[in-house]
């Protein structure tokens, strides 16, 4: 399975406009346009059958459903995706995460792969503070579950250990470095899986999407406000954190100063009654059935009693 | 707690199932549950449990709770109680 090819603005521009489509999220469509004078589309089945490339700018959530409708429907399509913000790493995963009715569908293979991508920082103008927080969280959670995971393989956590301890250097705000930082987190969780906090983000963003649709309850801020709680747990359950920390030099402090500033104590606390309600379903999800730590039913108080902490 | 009872609240926290169906005679293909992400919450929690990580061979031969009691029996943790 080979990785897209990393390609700059300059690249983009140079594609004749003949043979392409473009398709942006609200947020960066006429910053997008205004550079990118491709034809736009609003819905992939629009796409003209003379069309060799499509482009996609925008967040993980349009960069999936396009990567599942090349593989699916246009397979000879040229993909080339834009991210206007960091954190899923869909754009350089095999793994399509696709919002279906009442839940996730996932699917995996190196058919999702795109054939380019272009990092575009000047786009993260459009970024909110809060949604660059999020971003950020929802990369530690890729690379903290992954680093845990019972599959990872001791090589494959030493290199999440350079990229922790690189990740620990950058800010919680729009840095453009976290563009690769993010797509190297999303390429080691794709190889060892994730955990609990992806279970709970997996299971909850509907139900809380439903229940508080003022809210931005999506993925990224689940795995910002559940990670703090999630790592306390897997801390307390088992000396896998503390082993593996100290022997790959992980400062522990500094993450759990990083995990304590993206904790959200309101946001958690609003979001614990759907945690009672699913945590059967969170306990059967895949990626918590892959935690660092063994994840039993009891736990669940565990977990609540982090409200009064 | 004796280890037959750290097993099987082991196996109920893995597998889900109620602590009434737990029988050491319990066979793999009689859990929905025992698939390949179980055997791998399974090495996890016995690594937690009973202090032995399971080898690949060990995890891909298990057929039961009965092959659970008899690797960590191989490894001295006695389930004679």
């Amino acid at each position: 399975m080979s990785s897209p090819t990393i390609r700059d603005l300059a690249w983009l521009k140079s594609i004749p406009q003949s043979s392409a489509v473009l398709r942006a999220s609200p947020s960066v469509q006429a910053r997008v346009a205004a550079e990118l004078p491709f034809p736009k589309i609003s819905c992939f089945a629009d796409i003209p059958a003379a069309t060799s490339a499509l482009i996609v700018a925008g967040g993980g959530r349009l960069m999936d459903e396009a990567k599942h409708f090349r593989a699916r429907r246009r397979p000879a399509l040229g993909l080339i995706l834009v991210p206007s913000i960091w954190g899923s790493g869909a754009e350089s995963s095999p793994i399509a995460v696709l919002n279906r009715e009442g839940g996730k569908e996932i699917a995996v293979g190196g058919e999702f792969l795109p054939d380019a991508v272009v990092y575009w920082p000047e786009l993260l103008a459009t970024v909110s503070p809060a949604r660059a927080r999020y971003a950020c969280g929802d990369s530690w959670s890729h690379a903290l579950e992954a680093f845990l995971s019972p599959l990872a393989c001791d090589s494959l956590r030493g290199e999440l250990a350079t990229l922790i301890r690189e990740m620990l250097r950058l800010p919680l705000d729009a840095d453009p470095r976290w563009f690769q930082a993010s797509a190297r987190a999303n390429a080691f969780q794709a190889k060892a899986s994730v955990g609990l906090v992806h279970g709970i983000a997996h299971v909850l963003e509907h139900p809380l999407r439903a229940q508080y649709p003022e809210q931005e309850w999506g993925h990224a801020r689940l795995c910002s406000v559940f990670l703090l709680p999630v790592m306390n747990l897997n801390r307390a359950a088992s000396p896998k954190w503390a082993e593996v920390a100290h022997q790959h030099a992980i400062d522990e402090d500094a993450v759990w100063r990083i995990l304590q500033r993206l904790f959200e104590p309101e946001a958690f606390a609003a979001a614990l009654p759907l945690l009672r309600e699913n945590w059967m379903k969170i306990l059967r999800d895949p990626c918590t059935r892959t935690n660092g730590a063994l994840i039993r039913a009891r736990y669940l108080e565990e977990i609540e009693r982090q409200v009064a902490a | 707690m004796t280890n037959t009872e750290k097993l099987k609240d082991l196996v109920v926290d893995v597998f889900l199932i109620d602590p009434k169906e737990f029988r050491v005679d319990l066979k793999r293909e009689e859990i929905e549950t025992w698939d390949s992400l179980g055997v791998v919450s399974l090495a996890v929690g016995v690594q937690e449990t009973f202090g032995h990580h399971f080898t690949q061979d060990e995890a891909m031969g298990i057929a039961g709770v009965r092959d659970i009691i008899k690797i960590l029996e191989a490894r001295g943790i006695s389930f004679d109680e």
